[in-house]
């Protein structure tokens, strides 16, 4: 099963790019694939991060699925 | 009044002439306003919000915003709902502007009209510090010395 993951300020920063695609088991929960996503990219540890699928904030329970769209930010600093 | 078609095709409108937007362009923060006023309102209230020179400590030479646009127009669509939940006013506008900003350039327009004052005042207020909260923007800060990316200090819970 195939996510795009999307990057924004810090974390771009962070990780050296703005989207990447990665695989997962079917059936997998979200909190799982942030979990792997952020031990693929320790540098993101050093920041409190948020998180989004499907353009709506995670809880981390959401179960994913082929296509969807995740994202990994940190705090938002808008306004 | 409200009613002409916005050529932004990353605005969105409803039926009360609410709208939220995200642009490239600079503010004309007077042009956003006037856009908010229906005939039954008897106060507009308006967050002109920009771009300062000194925070703590360091002197900001300009600013650079980004945002997850699909997702940050979802959440200030959910905003502009819920301050209608919570406030008795009639129309809202919210602009916040990406990309490169100078010191003195706005940022951020929020304007909200009413019948009465005090429910614009409010909800201005709390639309703003909800902004902040939850629409996914963020601000680089370039300055003497370096650059950071400004990372906000407040909780998000997802909704079901």
């Amino acid at each position: 099963m195939k996510v795009s993951v999307l990057f924004f300020g810090a974390t771009a920063d962070e990780v050296g790019e703005r989207e990447i695609n990665l695989e997962f088991s079917d059936n997998a929960k979200a909190s799982d694939a942030f979990g792997e996503i952020v031990s693929k990219f320790p540098r993101l540890a050093s920041h409190k991060l948020l998180f989004a699928v499907n353009q709506e904030y995670a809880s981390g329970d959401e179960i994913i699925s082929d296509g969807d769209e995740l994202a990994v930010f940190t705090a938002v600093s808008g306004g | 009044m409200s009613d002409k078609e916005i050529q932004n095709p990353k605005s969105k409108i409803q039926n009360r002439s609410d709208f939220y937007e995200i642009t490239n362009e600079s503010l004309d923060v007077g042009a956003i306003a006037r856009r908010v006023v229906p005939a039954s309102c008897g106060a507009i209230v308006t967050l002109d919000g920009f771009v300062r020179q000194f925070t703590k400590g360091r002197e900001t030479e300009y600013l650079v915003y980004e945002a997850y646009e699909p997702m940050a127009l979802k959440e200030m669509e959910k905003l502009v709902a819920r301050a209608h939940e919570e406030f008795e006013i009639e129309n809202v506008g919210i602009v916040h502007r990406l990309g490169k900003l100078e010191i003195g350039e706005t940022s951020v327009v929020i304007s909200v009209a009413s019948p009465h004052r005090r429910a614009a005042f409010e909800a201005c207020e709390w639309l703003i510090k909800e902004l902040k909260r939850t629409v996914p923007i963020w601000k680089k800060e370039v300055y003497r010395g370096g650059e950071i990316w400004i990372e906000g200090d407040s909780q998000v819970k997802s909704e079901k």
